[in-house]
């Protein structure tokens, strides 16, 4: 059914019709809707979990990590400072293998104190073991937290579903709310491969020396590397229940294009019109949407980026002493290439700053006339009144 | 399909059981279950086990509750209407908040044991074989024979009035004390096997005919006889005592207009509002300060709040009749140094005598003896307790109540019941030597307070004489929770008519006050100490009762820290 949903609440509807059993929560603006409208279904039993309200975020991912260690399926959302606290509890949920599904909406770190989206949060957590899903609009993240469940208890690994902070988590929008029924046939529930049982005493997680350690890390790498094709199936077999296909790497115009826009989340959907009116205009241009970022879908870039001549990569994000996360990933995936795309690196929108029609007008014109990429990362929209 | 995609797992589990790792060995200290003394039941004139008891009614549990006060005290009706409450006055919540409603709730709990017509409970001892008799049906005998019959022995009280209960049937008025509820209590006794002959008045030559036939006799007679002022003109005035009883047997004169009671204890109090509710405009006139009188703080803003008129600092000096009416001589007077009883005097202030008229002047200022074998004299092998006296020789013989309490209330009377039940069990079973260490051994706390259940060796026997402080609360676990509000009648409404002035608890704002209780000293099987052990040492038998694993307790003391009511403590390894 059709429901006018903000991206919050579209998420908090996939994790009731995921019938989630175990919900942990900690609220920060902008993730707090989420949590929020999730607690009211456990009060009013319209979501059959328990729901443990706790004092902190690394309190957070510890109880939905005990509560998963148990073989039930959990949830739990979070944002910026708080899936900061939670590090060092998202590297144990990876490690125990444990298919946790959280909401992470994007927001920045302070000081400067600020609630509004930027990637710098998420992607802070690039190497704790999490899948990384990111999502361009409501519609984007219910259908992605669904698939996330899915992944996760397919490779025992833990998924994050990113949202951006307002444009999407605050914003209003007509979601296709799918019913219970078809939301079972996609998600059966959650089948263990391992659990506590007060039947089977055993004790998980015990000491591990040298002699098995990189084993077990090995383990980890091979849950990703296997997440990539599982992602591609699952995301078939949705398609196939709900009519939507999603992929990891989403193009529009890549085949002929001279130039190619790389973006994630909701500067996406402006920089569908924009790149649609230069096609119009006759500009052999592409965009390329990626939505997952860890495991991160290297073959497919290659495929789809390596025979185009330029890259704009537009980065809400920003690795100090390095540049933009995504175009640095991207020039690692291309490396291994013997002829490789010239890559145009810029930062954009950090800490809410719009992404406007004007700055992808802006960073696509850059990259066009910009004879050889920088080997440092551009800053686009920079208000030319604030002097250091 | 995509089952085919799930990758191998690896990461450790083990099976191997963490009891081969006796974490006991590493203990200097160990936690150990020790119940303390509340200091509200060591307040107790009676001694009864209130943590406990409210522990109980918190949880629903009314017919225990009363059982367990019915242990120590068979008149939980009457005290929850008419005691002071001392335990109120210890209670260790004041520190947070305010102090339980003990009181309001020890009523809420004896109505419902009333309503229930619950029996009292069975004495759990082997009868002695030997018999007792006691001059007197107040609360003081009453409750000696309550308790020797709880010890195996029995009791025949003998009463000179047509009806049992003495101060509580005669002196205390029916809007404190309904006397159906008295009676009931009173046939509650009865029937756990008291024998009690009414219309039975004692004379020395029968006492020694009681003290030839058994084998001891308690002398509980009580202050039958008011006291004089001795001032002139005194025949004039109305005998305070005489009137609430003659009001109880309906024998009173209608009293009208402005009236006197002189005094400031409770009997004046009571004189007081009795005569309101007749009709009367009464004036309590005392000759020290306000502050200064002994009654009840609660029982003199009653009475003011029903319009009752006190006037301090006035000394009777003459009465005289006048007409219709009677002429009262009064001196003011003035605070002076405080006296050698530790309250301060008044003395004559440097003003004339005044003349005060009234339709009637009553006396209200307490009572002695009405002969004098209702006192103990001073022979030899007398031994005397905190709350009676006993002789042993040449015939067991006991005296008991308000002549031998240091304060006169019911509580105290109750506890001086107890005290002789006792004392008499020790001294047939053990002679004369065993009665002050039988005395001793059953103090709650540091005492005067006594138990029974102690005497009888019962679970409260094993908990320390030491008295659990504010300070020993673990306050993290209360948050601050409104006193319950005692229902009572509008003033106006009370002073109408003998209807209670004050109302039972309802069930909710009962549970909800004795949730309240901080349970000094005592397990209330919050299981805290289970919860936080962090090796799940603390283990629960069948019963309920707790105990700590030390094969793996590690001396930690989470679990007495976490206890919020101090009912563990941490002691040393013995070498």
């Amino acid at each position: 059914m059709r429901q006018v949903l903000e991206g919050s609440h579209a998420i908090s509807e996939a994790v009731r019709l995921a019938k989630v059993q175990v919900v942990a929560g900690y609220p920060i603006t902008p993730q707090t809707h989420i949590i929020e409208a999730i607690s009211q279904y456990c009060a009013d039993g319209s979501l059959k979990a328990r729901f443990i309200p706790v004092e902190s975020e690394h309190s957070s991912m510890a109880a939905v990590v005990g509560a998963a260690a148990t073989g039930v399926r959990t949830f739990t959302a979070t944002s910026s400072h708080g899936l900061a606290l939670m590090h060092e509890m998202l590297h144990w949920a990876s490690a125990a293998r444990l298919p946790i599904v959280m909401g992470e909406v994007n927001r920045a770190l302070g000081p400067g104190w600020n609630i509004w989206t930027d990637q710098s949060d998420s992607l802070s957590q690039r190497d704790t073991g999490w899948i990384q899903l990111y999502c361009e609009d409501a519609q984007d993240a219910l259908d992605t937290t669904l698939i996330a469940f899915r992944l996760a208890e397919t490779v025992n690994l833990p998924a994050m579903v990113v949202i951006d902070a307002f444009y999407v988590s605050h914003t209003f929008e007509p979601v296709d709310v799918p019913d219970q029924e078809t939301v079972d046939r996609f998600l059966p529930p959650l089948a263990p491969r391992f659990r506590i049982d007060v039947d089977h005493p055993q004790a998980l997680y015990p000491m591990v020396g040298p002699a098995f350690f990189m084993e077990m890390r090995r383990s980890i790498q091979e849950g990703m590397e296997a997440a990539g094709p599982a992602f591609d199936a699952i995301a078939g077999e949705f398609e196939s229940v709900f009519g939507r296909r999603y992929s990891a790497v989403e193009t529009v115009g890549c085949e002929d294009a001279d130039l190619v826009l790389v973006t994630t989340g909701s500067v996406t959907s402006t920089a569908r019109i924009i790149i649609a009116r230069q096609r119009e205009q006759g500009k052999r241009v592409g965009l390329c949407k990626i939505k997952q970022f860890r495991p991160f879908p290297a073959e497919v870039i290659r495929a789809v980026l390596g025979p185009v001549p330029r890259i704009a990569v537009i980065d809400r994000n920003v690795s100090f002493g390095s540049g933009g996360i995504f175009a640095r990933e991207i020039q690692s995936a291309l490396c291994p290439l013997e002829k490789r795309p010239a890559v145009y690196s810029y930062i954009a929108g950090l800490g809410g700053r719009d992404i406007t029609p004007e700055t992808i007008t802006e960073v696509l014109r850059l990259a066009e006339e910009t004879p050889m990429p920088a080997a440092e990362s551009g800053w686009v929209g920079l208000n030319p009144d604030v002097k250091p | 399909m995509i089952a085919s995609l799930r990758p191998t797992l690896l990461f450790p589990v083990t099976r191997t059981s963490t009891e081969a790792n006796r974490t006991g060995s590493w203990r200097f200290v160990r936690p150990v279950y020790r119940f303390k003394t509340a200091p509200c039941s060591a307040a107790c004139p009676a001694g009864i086990d209130i943590p406990t008891v409210e522990m109980l009614a918190s949880r629903g549990q009314l017919y225990d509750a009363w059982a367990h006060i019915c242990r120590e005290n068979p008149f939980p009706a009457v005290c929850g209407r008419v005691c002071f409450h001392p335990c109120e006055n210890a209670c260790n919540r004041a520190e947070l908040d305010a102090s339980i409603a003990i009181n309001a709730l020890e009523r809420y709990i004896g109505d419902a044991g009333l309503m229930a017509h619950s029996p009292l409970a069975a004495p759990e001892v082997a009868p002695l074989q030997r018999r007792v008799a006691i001059v007197g049906a107040g609360p003081a005998g009453l409750a000696a024979g309550y308790f020797l019959t709880q010890l195996g022995i029995a009791a025949e009280i003998f009463e000179s009035s047509e009806e049992p209960g003495g101060v509580l049937r005669w002196g205390i008025p029916s809007y404190r004390l309904p006397k159906s509820v008295l009676a009931a209590e009173i046939a509650r006794i009865e029937k756990a096997g008291v024998g009690i002959h009414c219309g039975r008045a004692i004379t020395p030559d029968a006492l020694n005919e009681l003290a030839a036939r058994y084998d001891a006799v308690l002398v509980g007679a009580g202050l039958a006889a008011t006291l004089r002022l001795n001032i002139s003109g005194e025949a004039s005035i109305v005998d305070g005592l005489a009137f609430l009883r003659d009001v109880q047997t309906g024998s009173a004169p209608v009293v009208s207009g402005e009236v006197a009671v002189i005094g400031g204890g409770n009997t004046a109090i009571d004189v007081a509002r009795t005569l309101l509710r007749q009709g009367a405009r009464p004036t309590i006139v005392y000759r020290r300060r306000r502050q200064d009188m002994p009654a009840f703080g609660h029982e003199i803003a009653a009475a003011e709040a029903e319009g009752v008129r006190i006037v301090e600092l006035m000394a009777p000096v003459s009465v005289a009749a006048d007409g219709d009416g009677v002429r009262l001589e009064v001196q003011p007077m003035t605070a002076a140094e405080v006296g050698s009883d530790g309250r301060v005097r008044a003395v004559p202030a440097k003003q004339p005598p005044q003349t005060l008229r009234f339709n009637r002047v009553f006396s209200g200022i307490g009572a002695e003896v009405a002969e004098p074998w209702h006192r103990p004299g001073d022979e030899a092998d007398t031994i005397r307790l905190s709350h009676c006296v006993i002789r042993c020789a040449p015939h067991a013989m006991g005296y008991i109540g308000d002549p031998v309490t240091a304060e006169n209330s019911v509580a105290h009377a109750i506890g001086s019941g107890k005290q002789a039940a006792i004392a008499l069990h020790a001294l047939f079973t053990g002679g004369p030597e065993a009665v002050l260490p039988a005395v001793e051994r059953c103090r709650v706390g540091p005492g005067p307070a006594l138990s029974l259940e102690i005497y009888l060796n019962g679970e409260r026997s094993h908990r320390t004489s030491r008295m659990v402080t504010f300070a020993d609360i673990n306050t993290d676990y209360f948050s601050r929770a409104a006193r319950c509000v005692i229902p009572a009648l509008a003033p106006a409404a009370a002073a109408a008519g003998f209807q209670e002035a004050v109302t039972t608890l309802r069930p909710r704002e009962a549970l909800a006050e004795a949730a309240r209780c901080f349970n000094c000293g005592i397990c209330n099987d919050c299981d805290n100490c289970r919860i936080f052990c962090p090796e799940q040492t603390i283990l629960v038998d069948a019963g309920g009762r707790r105990s700590v694993d030390l094969d793996y307790c590690k001396g930690c003391g989470i679990c007495t820290v976490e206890c919020p009511r101090c009912a563990m403590d941490m002691e040393e390894e013995s070498a």
